[in-house]
């Protein structure tokens, strides 16, 4: 709606509760002055929405639900006179129709609902028809107009208002149903004003019921309606977000119903009670309102929790959500870390962010990143720790109560994630200390094998040609006493080699193929080697799969009773793959130890598989 | 015969040295690591340099490295190259080349054995260690060689040694005119020309190809 038009219509209703004020006191009529002042607190609210958002409608709407109340009231004195003054009542609702057409975010497309404010007006104009020149005189309507067509007219005119009010509250609860977070809780705002102003006409009418007056009884409901619209429909314009609306709502819901119970079951029992004992009203109404008080208490925990799922419905959903969502983790059909994905769908909020406590006392995202600064989020504790926080990207009153809700549900799978990833972490420095010892005992290897040939074998060797030298000048006796020396050395020279290439082979340094090819001429019984175009991979890697095929082979030779080996080399990806093939008696167990071969491959992050059948031979397959 | 020793370990070299000297060869130099080595073969002009493999400063192949070198400068040096292990990535190319030999350390221990793989070496022949044989003779799968009997694959393991065929017949206690018999029939499988006088080197390379 255009500034202008919206300043314009609220302008006019309150030039009309104004004038509407001057005309009854001009008559001296000083209880409709009161009442128009009344009035006037709804056109001053419409005033403040049409200050903070010059545009919208709801501002005009909500001043004139009251100044159409003030205008159609003031019909006393002259103005009674008017032809028009007593069809004219209808127009006491067009305010809210209004309202309803057009809160809280403008009128709803679509044909049905443009076609509501006609229809209301059409149907006005019928009322007024039907009562054209009539007037009331003691309770007593005379005059009108006379004809057929009247009685029709009327009741049409009568089920269209009718109608239209259904249809504008229709169109309410329809954008209330497509509406975004933010008109829903705009909507709830005027479902609390409407449910305490229906409360307090039960009041009234519980009250009347019990003999009070009738102004009495029904002030509080009139007071609330001209206030408490006004209020709540300002508020859910200019600070929709000032308080935990769901939470007033369900309260005033429950309220309500436990008012109706309770007023429906003190009847009973005052009536029963008077009935069947016959006894004075003093201790009548006692022991109506203990049987009443009796009742209820039970009851109203159970009235509040329905309520609850009736009015605060999204809220009800979201922990049903979170609480299945805990279910399937347990029952392992879902992984725990989508429990931020979760938790985002039901706030509705995708910048919704979850971290978690480590045990150090600091904080991970739930993939592990750690997070520098401590998170400013909702704190979720189990068994006194705070396990995680939530960080809300859209923050409010109603948002930290609903998250305040699901954690309640959530924090099964939240700890699990933590679990998880407090012991992947541990696992992986536990992985990342065994490869460092596992390269730390290759080097050293690689130094050993160094210090056996330089250093030992060196200097048994240079000794050796020393008693060679001294032979030279010994009588031949001697001589033959060094030529033993010389040979125990050479022996000696020998099983230093052997060792040091068990350390490990310096054929390595010449590629895997020159390693095995070793093994291979060294095998008493036919053995086939292949090896493929294998990837550079480090030292370690080379030495383990060098060293399974050693192990392998020499178990077959010593269990196997083989006539033949097959040793096949082959990449995989960066990786070598190493199988050792015998024909031999097989049997091996599927889960023999096997342990130093296992542990060497796995020590590298490899693999091991053994597939043996008895009679069938055995395989080692091994990826390092 | 003029020699250079090349050897870290101070022991290992000045038995060296002595063990030389003492079969009447003239020691010109004996140095410590790669660099000098080729600074005194650059001075010294020698007919053999005995070279250790393993030596300062990278303490890895540098000697095997120095010699491919000092193959290229002086192609008639003979280079005899010790080590505590069969290595021989650095001088691939140089083995079974005349003028080239490979011995594991202790084979010095057989003071007879090593002085006349030196000589062998210094006049341009061959001296390649058993160890170093085995291990070629193992690395080829599927070769010409196949087809090779076990007692040709002897002989002919013997002829890469470097042996004379007299020698051969000595080892494995035959006669010369088998050996010889052995030798024709490898050239033939090998098909080796039947002319030419360089028979035995084509069929040790032969032997030795494919590494």
């Amino acid at each position: 709606m255009r500034p202008g038009t919206v300043r314009l219509l609220t302008g006019l209703a309150a030039l009309a509760v104004l004038a509407s004020a001057a005309y009854v006191a001009a008559l001296g009529n000083w209880a409709l002055v009161g009442a128009c002042a009344a009035c006037a607190f709804a056109v001053a609210v419409g005033w403040v929405i049409v200050r903070h958002d010059p545009t919208s409608p709801v501002g005009p709407a909500l001043a004139w639900t009251t100044a159409a109340i003030a205008v159609v009231t003031v019909h006393v004195g002259p103005l009674a006179e008017l032809p028009w003054s007593s069809g004219a009542w209808p127009l006491n609702l067009a305010g809210l129709l209004a309202l309803m057409l057009v809160f809280p975010d403008g009128a709803s497309s679509g044909r049905v609902w443009r076609a509501v404010p006609w229809a209301f007006g059409v149907a006005t104009l019928g009322m007024v028809a039907v009562q054209w020149g009539a007037r009331q005189v003691d309770g007593e309507v005379v005059g009108g107009p006379n004809g057929a067509w009247v009685p029709p007219v009327a009741v049409l005119s009568l089920l269209t208002i009718g109608l239209s009010l259904v249809l504008a509250a229709a169109s309410l609860a329809v954008r209330y149903r497509h509406g975004t977070r933010r008109t829903r809780q705009q909507t709830r705002w005027l479902l609390l004003a409407g449910i305490v102003v229906v409360a307090l006409l039960v009041a009234g009418w519980v009250a009347e019921g019990l003999g009070a007056s009738l102004d009495a009884a029904y002030t509080p409901f009139l007071i609330a309606i001209v206030t408490l619209v006004p209020i709540s429909v300002g508020i859910a314009i200019v600070r929709y977000d000032l308080f935990d609306v769901d939470r007033l709502l369900t309260g005033a819901t429950a309220w309500l119903v436990t008012l109706v119970v309770s007023a429906t079951i003190f009847g009973l029992a005052v009536y029963g009670v008077s009935h069947a004992l016959s006894i004075g009203t003093g201790l009548t109404s006692g022991v109506a309102a203990f049987v009443t008080a009796l009742t209820l208490l039970p009851v109203q925990r159970h009235i509040a929790s329905w309520v609850g799922r009736i009015v605060d419905r999204d809220r009800h959903v979201a922990v049903a959500e979170v609480e299945r969502f805990a279910a399937d983790v347990r029952a392992g059909r879902r992984q725990p870390e989508e429990i931020e994905a979760v938790l985002r769908k039901v706030e509705d909020d995708p910048d919704l962010v979850v971290h978690l406590a480590r045990p150090d006392g600091g904080w991970t995202r739930l993939d592990g990143t750690p997070v520098a600064d401590p998170p400013d989020g909702f704190s979720i504790e189990a068994g006194g720790d705070v396990i995680a926080s939530v960080s809300l990207g859209w923050d409010s009153a109603r948002a930290r109560r609903r998250i305040a809700d699901v954690a309640k549900a959530a924090w099964v799978p939240l700890e699990v994630t933590r679990l998880r990833l407090v012991l992947r972490e541990a696992l992986t420095e536990t992985e990342a200390s065994r490869q460092r010892l596992v390269e730390a005992s290759a080097a050293e290897r690689r130094k050993l094998e160094r210090d056996l040939h330089d250093g030992a074998q060196q200097r048994i060797v240079a000794t050796g040609m020393r008693l060679r030298l001294l032979q030279e000048h010994l009588p031949a006796e001697q001589a033959a006493e060094v030529d033993t020396a010389v040979a125990e050395l050479r022996g000696t020279v020998d099983e230093l080699r052997r060792i040091a290439q068990g350390v490990r082979p310096i054929l390595l340094d010449d590629g895997l193929a020159a390693a095995l090819t070793a093994v291979k001429a060294s095998s008493p019984i036919p053995f086939d080697l292949m090896v493929g175009d294998l990837p550079a991979v480090s030292d370690i890697r080379m030495l383990t799969a060098y060293l399974v095929v050693t192990e392998a082979v020499a178990n077959v030779l010593k269990h196997a009773q083989a006539s033949r080996i097959s040793v096949t080399v082959a990449a995989r990806q960066d990786r070598l793959a190493v199988e050792v093939v015998d024909d031999g008696i097989g049997g091996v167990p599927d889960d023999a130890p096997l342990t130093a071969l296992r542990d060497r491959v796995v020590s590298v992050g490899g693999t091991l598989g053994i597939r043996s059948t008895p009679s069938g031979g055995t395989t080692i397959q091994a990826v390092v | 015969m003029r020699i250079v020793v090349a050897e870290d370990s101070v022991l290992f070299r000045e038995g060296l040295v002595r063990l030389l000297a003492e079969k009447g060869h003239e020691v010109l130099d004996a140095v410590g690591d790669a660099a000098a080595l080729q600074e005194s073969v650059d001075r010294n002009r020698p007919d053999l340099a005995v070279i250790d493999v393993r030596m300062p400063p990278a303490m890895e192949s540098d000697g095997a490295e120095a010699a491919a070198a000092l193959r290229v400068l002086y192609p008639d040096l003979g280079l005899l190259l010790l080590s505590q292990h069969i290595e021989l990535r650095h001088v691939l190319p140089l083995v079974g080349t005349p003028g080239f030999g490979y011995l594991l350390k202790d084979r010095v221990l057989d003071l007879a054995d090593f002085t006349a793989a030196a000589e062998r070496v210094a006049t341009g022949g061959s001296a390649l260690d058993p160890a170093v044989v085995q291990s070629l003779v193992h690395a080829r799968a599927g070769s010409t060689l196949d087809d090779l009997s076990e007692r040709e694959l002897d002989v002919l393991g013997q002829v890469a040694q470097g042996l004379s065929n007299t020698a051969i017949a000595d080892k494995l206690v035959v006669s010369d005119r088998t050996v010889e018999a052995h030798i024709r029939s490898v050239f033939t499988k090998l098909g080796l020309p039947d002319e030419g006088t360089n028979r035995r080197v084509l069929a040790v390379l032969r032997y030795l190809e494919a590494r």
